[in-house]
């Protein structure tokens, strides 16, 4: 396969786990209207958690998938219960909640700290190297997997907004939370569970992470950032727009090599940002509600 | 709607009560016997801040095993003579979390806060060159063993010594050894080299050591990729794309321990595989073997300031049997430079016959002593900046998980070969 060919596929296998990590950011604030800065710290937890897992018990990092999405949505729902839902909603409670989440960051990164040092830490199984040949080309199965994962998780999302009872409240708590409690939604509800379903993506996406790079409880910064680029990008609470949102950032990305230094790619989606925000400040695909 | 200050304080609090360690709690006097700041008539204190935290932390943590080692010898031989008085060193160690901004606020904490007499310096270049800025404001020697970049020595301090030899020199090394590969029939003739450095002065040095090289052999190389990269990279599959879509024979990286073990595991997954491979001064480290495999380190090449191999006679065969007796392992090459870092410190002091900072810097200066470094030599030239020159040794990993020193050929345990299983 040719160069081009070559980055193309790495475009397309980066958009997935970039996908995983925005959909919880954009599904938070697409229902709260809050910016999770506590993402970046569930990603990192994510990650430490299926390490551990692997580490003591020797779990497969993809059968954690599972408890660890779990118990990050029980960790999600009581931080809602327990300060979230104290913050005012909208434009009022945007800088208290801005802060409030960040502050949960910090403390859920010193805790890593403390509890595994800031030794770098990588996640090692019989397939960490392992790659399929396709057309000349070499296909990391970890990729393809995280794909693959990326793909499914993207189809249960827009199965469980579209197709459940849950789903259809969620999208009329984010269209007009206040009719909602009229015809009896449980509003306070649903947004302690999409706050914890918010958390458990992005847990799940520090875990899907965790078996391509190594991690320290730095990890997941860099992360929130992309994640913000993609959501905003896809339009603000857009589950199909943060799809391909999450394709372009890769392509940009990748495809920048061919122009610029290495070191300057990671910055081209940040200009892109830039420009969406000062041309189409809806994101590329408009300001959707979910769905 | 409640109002959020409760949830606020409380937030803080946590806060405050998790951050605190990271500075304080690293706070490690060692080689002395009690946390007090104040200095008293019989001791010397020196401050020191390295990486216990963040990127660097597992390297930092070698550099205090180096440290510890050289305040512990020095107080048990009754500590550093000062005008035939023996005083006892005391060493305040902080953590600066591996980056800049911290190194040099905690330098300017021991300076003037804690009150320390000398600096130790930290481990890595960008940190080093934010740091030692610190120390020439107030004029206190700074003798470091963390910054190898040649920049850092370009800048007319007078209080900065550095033990790491120019990273240039790295480059030369390993180029030196396939040169004389290629001459051996081993590596092809011309052969195409990719350069992937991180983006930073130490890269910058380790760019230019290959294309020097290159350009005075152009016969026999021709660089084909030259890329930089960043620091703390987590994606470097358009990178590597690049690399393999050239078809270079020789793959030379400069990197730190985490950019190494992320690049390499991508290496190895896009099905890359190069006669001569290397990461500059990374490559036997143990935990990449662990986080890798060893079957995918196999014919790594490093060139490095140091190596447990040279330790068969002198003070360095002394060194290394101590380091053993304590730690129950060899030492690398960053705990003995961090050793030989405090010890010309100590032997600077020595010298100057006082604890005048003044004196002591002019001490450091004049140094011209025997070493654990190869070349056996330790002096700060003012011609080099004050940075400490001598040969880097090569060294390359082998399939029975040994990495024998394979150049300069006077040290070499091995000739090493290109990696027989890339065509």
């Amino acid at each position: 396969m040719g160069q081009v060919t070559d980055l193309a596929v790495s475009a397309i296998l980066l958009a997935g786990l970039y996908a995983t990590m925005a959909y919880g950011l954009g599904l938070i604030y697409g229902v709260l209207r809050i910016v999770n800065l506590n993402h970046g710290g569930m990603i990192m937890a994510g990650a430490y958690a299926g390490w551990w897992l692997h580490a003591q018990f020797g779990i497969d990092p993809y059968l954690s998938l599972i408890p660890v999405s779990a118990l990050a949505f029980v960790v999600g729902v009581v931080i809602y219960r327990l300060l979230v839902r104290r913050l005012p909603r909208g434009a009022a409670g945007g800088v208290q909640s801005l802060l409030l989440l960040f502050g949960v960051w910090l403390v859920l990164r010193n805790a890593a700290y403390l509890l595994f040092s800031g030794n770098d830490q990588t996640i090692r199984t019989s397939y960490s190297t392992r790659a399929v040949s396709l057309a000349g080309a070499f296909l990391s199965v970890n990729r393809l997997a995280v794909f693959a994962l990326a793909l499914l998780v993207l189809l249960a999302l827009h199965l469980l907004l579209t197709r459940t009872y849950l789903g259809k409240a969620i999208r009329a708590v984010a269209q007009n939370p206040d009719s909602c409690t009229l015809v009896g939604v449980p509003v306070e509800r649903i947004y302690a569970l999409t706050f914890g379903l918010g958390t458990a993506l992005a847990a799940l996406a520090g875990l899907l992470a965790a078996t391509l790079f190594s991690f320290n409880p730095d990890f997941g910064a860099t992360e929130l950032l992309k994640s913000f680029v993609v959501v905003v990008l896809g339009g603000l609470g857009s589950v199909a727009g943060t799809a391909v949102a999450a394709l372009i950032l890769a392509a940009v990305e990748v495809f920048a090599i061919l122009a610029l230094p290495s070191y300057l790619t990671a910055a081209v989606g940040f200009v892109l940002l830039v420009l969406v925000l000062v041309v189409r400040p809806g994101g590329l695909f408009g300001q959707r509600v979910l769905g | 709607m409640r109002t959020p200050n409760r949830a606020l304080v409380l937030c803080a609090l946590a806060l405050g009560a998790c951050k605190q360690p990271s500075t304080d709690q690293a706070q490690q006097p060692s080689g002395g016997s009690t946390a007090a700041t104040a200095p008293s008539g019989s001791e010397i204190l020196i401050g020191a801040t390295l990486p216990l935290t963040g990127s660097e932390a597992r390297i930092g943590g070698f550099y205090k095993e180096g440290y510890d080692l050289a305040f512990e010898e020095a107080n048990q031989n009754g500590g550093v003579s000062v005008g035939g008085k023996k005083m006892q060193v005391r060493l305040t160690l902080l953590d600066d979390t591996s980056t800049q901004a911290t190194a040099a606020s905690l330098a300017d904490r021991l300076i003037n806060s804690d009150k320390v007499q000398f600096l130790l310096g930290t481990y890595s270049s960008h940190l080093v060159e934010a740091q030692s800025v610190v120390a020439e404001q107030n004029h206190v020697p700074y003798v470091n063993g963390g910054g190898g970049a040649k920049e850092i020595y370009k800048r007319g301090f007078k209080y900065l010594f550095g033990l790491l030899a120019p990273v240039q020199l790295l480059s030369t090394a390993l180029m030196e050894w396939i040169d004389s590969q290629q001459q051996a029939g081993k590596v092809p003739k011309p052969a195409k080299i990719a350069v992937l450095w991180e983006n930073t002065a130490h890269g910058k040095d380790f760019r230019s050591g290959v294309s020097d090289f290159g350009d005075k052999h152009k016969d026999g190389y021709q660089v084909a990729v030259d890329e930089s990269f960043e620091l703390n990279g987590k994606d470097f599959s358009a990178l590597l794309g690049k690399v393999k879509s050239a078809g270079v024979d020789l793959f030379l990286a400069d990197a730190h321990l985490p950019d190494y073990i992320t690049m390499q595991r991508q290496y190895v997954t896009l099905g890359l595989c190069h006669k001569v491979q290397s990461y500059g001064a990374r490559g036997s480290e143990k935990q990449a073997a662990e986080a890798l495999g060893a079957e995918h380190v196999r014919y790594i090449l490093s060139a490095v300031w140091w190596n447990a191999q040279l330790g068969t006679q002198g003070i360095t065969k002394k060194f290394v049997d101590a380091f053993k007796a304590k730690q129950k392992r060899d030492p690398e090459w960053y705990q003995a430079v961090a050793y030989e870092t405090a010890r010309a410190l100590f032997l600077g002091i020595e010298k100057a016959a006082t604890l005048d900072r003044d004196k002591v810097r002019d001490a450091l200066a004049a140094l011209d002593v025997e070493s654990i470094l190869p070349g056996g030599k330790l002096q700060f030239k003012q011609e080099d900046g004050q940075q400490a020159i001598y040969p880097f040794v090569v060294q390359q990993n082998q399939p029975d998980g040994s990495s024998p020193i394979v150049w300069p050929k006077e040290s070499a345990k091995s000739s090493g070969s290109p990696n027989p299983g890339c065509k």
